[in-house]
């Protein structure tokens, strides 16, 4: 199958400024790669700080990148010209977590879903028309059209971002944790209709949150990312049943349980990893999580672990699997 | 207890005008009124907002009153403002006192002066009047060429930062470094005789400004002074503004709306003048109106120090200037301009302020919510 978009050895590293020269950098993303296919969710899971929405924004060259390379379609996104990078913010297009401060609060909801549409030169008929039809495809109507945010619930702000997307029809949706702000009830509704959408439209989605459950649900194939690292890559569903590397099966122990007596046993198991997460501006040498982890051996120390194949598209980077 | 909210007379009279507004507008774009009923429904709660604060009313009332002197006041004035009654009846001991009848024997006619005369017999009401004209129109072209200039700047260097927010930034605090009304002194006694060569030298520039000031023909040898002046409290006027812009820019700009922009391609153009303006236009206006004041009260102390507008154009810190060797005998010279000065600068204030809370959405909510809460009290009556 074709990838839509291919991210090979991502760096971002930001600047610390002293008074005079650069002190240092945060390395907020730190050499990845992966790619993601036409019609399936890529979920991206982590900490906080982990560098998930830096990899999101990068990605859409909305943060520029300090090093490697990021293919969309077979282009190098980089290398762009001005017409290009036109056509690429129309098929590319990110989703963000805060609905109150997305949306302009000076413009009307017809405003913010036609501001894109003139501006890319899409052709419509009837403007009201075009815009009623895609408030009603995300759930809202026609009396919402010449309102401003400040009118509506959080939940209905997320589904006029959502509108507001679907306006320029994009191939890729960045979704940058769409969800955490809101109840559990609107982040169901809001789930839903983003994969109706995806079955109908065949939209690719890079679908980055700390909600496991949420990404469980999303996602076709998920990576754990750990301080600007990749360390895990598999299918959604072999990532839960068989987590390989000794972070993801820390994140998913931390998952809270109904059942009491698995709690207990999941609590066991968590109390494994020590510690909190390090900064990334002065990461450990060689495996980012040796100093917390319950495996870690003498080359852990020393080299970084390569991501190696243990199953059919799963893959690890852990000195546990690798051959040194 | 929750205060309750009865419509008064004035909120009768702002809900005709919206509506009024809105009919308006609607002529022009047909259906407008129905697509921006929220948008009138804000127009009307600010309304409401002006209408609890007395002293917002207030400051408008003096400021349209003050608007329309400086409109209508040079056709208003009983007498001109170059008409010198002491050429003909040099009998009478100016300055005259209010209430004085004088006859003037050329033109067979009787001036009276309900405020008091100059020492040319010069009708003080009547170059009060013409004062009025004066002061608006300055205030007005140094808001209006000022502030863009100085919101402009702001927006540049607040939305791109690095290189270009230090260059714009540091020339700023050149222009902040010295005292206002000292850089201004300096200027408006340096440019006046560059503007004169400049202004008779553009014939159509020329009588746009004898027409806006509504001078005679002959006072165009006095115009670069004044110019000057309007030159010099410009270049004293931007820094602030795109300082202004420029704080608020940093903080509107992270917000996620204008990444989503970005994410959809917009130019910084359009960024910055549709998405980031309308955003933080609210406390710069409030600074607009505070300082339509201030540029009256500073125009005044310039033309108070002699420079600026030159006799006999007609200006209110002139007036006092000229007046000072007669005080406190003719005390109507000073006491008048002045008394007009201060009830301008007071009113564009209080208005300001009233701006202030008319502007903050905060204020909007409570009202909507006390609004709601009576008209529903009335209709379950």
């Amino acid at each position: 199958m074709e990838p839509v978009i291919q991210v090979k050895h991502l760096k971002k590293y930001f600047p610390i400024k002293g008074l005079f020269f650069t002190k240092g950098h945060v390395k907020a993303v730190d050499d990845i790669s992966f790619e993601i296919y036409k019609g399936e969710t890529f979920g991206l899971v982590g900490e906080s700080g982990c560098g998930k929405t830096t990899t999101g924004r990068t990605i859409l060259r909305l943060i520029e990148p300090t090093a490697g390379e990021i293919i969309f379609e077979g282009k190098n996104v980089m290398k762009f010209s001005k017409e290009e990078m036109k056509e690429f913010r129309r098929k590319a297009q990110i989703m963000f977590q805060d609905p109150y401060s997305s949306l302009n609060p000076r413009q009307t909801v017809f405003d913010i879903i036609m501001e894109p549409v003139k501006f890319h030169g899409i052709e419509v008929d009837d403007p009201e028309e075009f815009v009623v039809k895609l408030l009603e495809s995300v759930g809202l109507n026609e009396m919402h059209l010449y309102r401003y945010p400040h009118e509506f619930s959080g939940g209905q702000r997320q589904r006029i971002a959502l509108a507001r997307l679907m306006a320029l029809k994009p191939q890729f949706i960045v979704l940058d944790e769409p969800t955490s702000a809101l109840d559990v009830s609107v982040q169901a509704n809001i789930l839903n209709t983003l994969k109706d959408l995806q079955s109908e439209y065949g939209f690719t989605y890079l679908f980055i949150s700390h909600d496991l459950g949420v990404v469980k649900y999303m996602s076709h194939r998920i990576g754990v990312m750990y301080l600007g690292k990749l360390v895990e890559i598999g299918p959604s569903d072999r990532i839960f049943e068989n987590p390989l590397h000794p972070y993801t099966q820390m994140l998913l122990s931390a998952i809270p349980v109904p059942d009491p007596e698995l709690a207990q046993e999941l609590k066991a198991k968590r109390k494994m990893v020590k510690g909190e997460p390090p900064s990334p501006i002065n990461p450990p040498t060689g495996c980012r999580f040796h100093p917390r982890c319950p495996f870690a051996k003498e080359i852990c120390k020393k080299e970084e672990p390569p991501l190696v194949k243990v199953e059919e598209n799963h893959y690890v980077a852990c000195w546990l699997y690798a051959k040194s | 207890m929750q205060e309750e909210y009865k419509k008064g007379i004035l909120d009768r009279l702002a809900d005709k005008f919206v509506y009024a507004l809105g009919s308006f507008i609607s002529l022009f774009k047909k259906g407008w009124k129905e697509k921006n009923k929220s948008k009138m429904e804000e127009w009307r709660l600010m309304l409401y907002a002006l209408n609890r604060s007395p002293p917002a009313l207030i400051g408008l009332v003096l400021v349209i009153g003050f608007i329309f002197l400086g409109i209508f006041g040079p056709h208003l004035a009983p007498w001109k403002y170059n008409y010198f009654p002491s050429l003909e009846n040099w009998t009478v001991q100016y300055p005259a006192p209010p209430g004085t009848s004088v006859y003037l024997p050329y033109s067979h006619k009787t001036i009276t002066y309900p405020l008091g005369s100059d020492n040319y017999g010069r009708d003080l009401l009547s170059m009060l009047l013409h004062g009025a004209r004066t002061s608006f129109v300055i205030s007005i072209i140094v808001i209006f060429l000022g502030v863009p200039l100085g919101i402009i700047l702001g927006l540049i260097a607040g939305y791109h930062g690095g290189k270009i927010d230090e260059l714009i930034m540091r020339i700023t605090d050149m222009f902040l470094a010295f005292p206002a009304l000292i850089l201004a002194i300096a200027l408006s006694a340096v440019l006046p005789q560059r503007l004169q060569m400049f202004v008779q030298s553009h014939v159509v520039l020329e009588k746009l400004t004898l027409l806006l000031f509504a001078l005679d023909r002959r006072e165009v040898g006095n115009l670069g002074n004044l110019l000057s002046v309007i030159f010099a409290m410009i270049i004293v006027w931007w820094p602030a503004y795109a300082r202004i812009t420029r704080g608020s820019t940093l903080t509107e700009k992270e917000k996620l709306y204008i990444e989503a922009a970005r994410a959809i391609g917009l130019s910084s153009r359009t960024i910055m003048f549709k998405h980031i303006l309308p955003n933080i236009i609210g406390p710069i206006l409030v600074y607009i109106t505070l300082d339509f004041g201030g540029v009256i009260l500073m125009e005044a102390g310039l033309s108070f120090l002699g420079l600026g507008a030159t006799p006999p154009i007609a200006d209110w810190g002139r007036i006092v200037y000229d007046g000072i060797q007669y005080f406190p005998r003719a005390w109507w010279l000073i006491f008048y301009p002045g008394l007009l000065v201060m009830l301008v600068a007071l009113g564009w204030n209080l208005l300001g302020d009233g701006f202030r809370d008319i502007l903050d959405p905060k204020t909007r909510r409570s009202i909507e919510f006390k609004v709601k809460k009576s008209e529903e009290a009335e209709s379950n009556v």
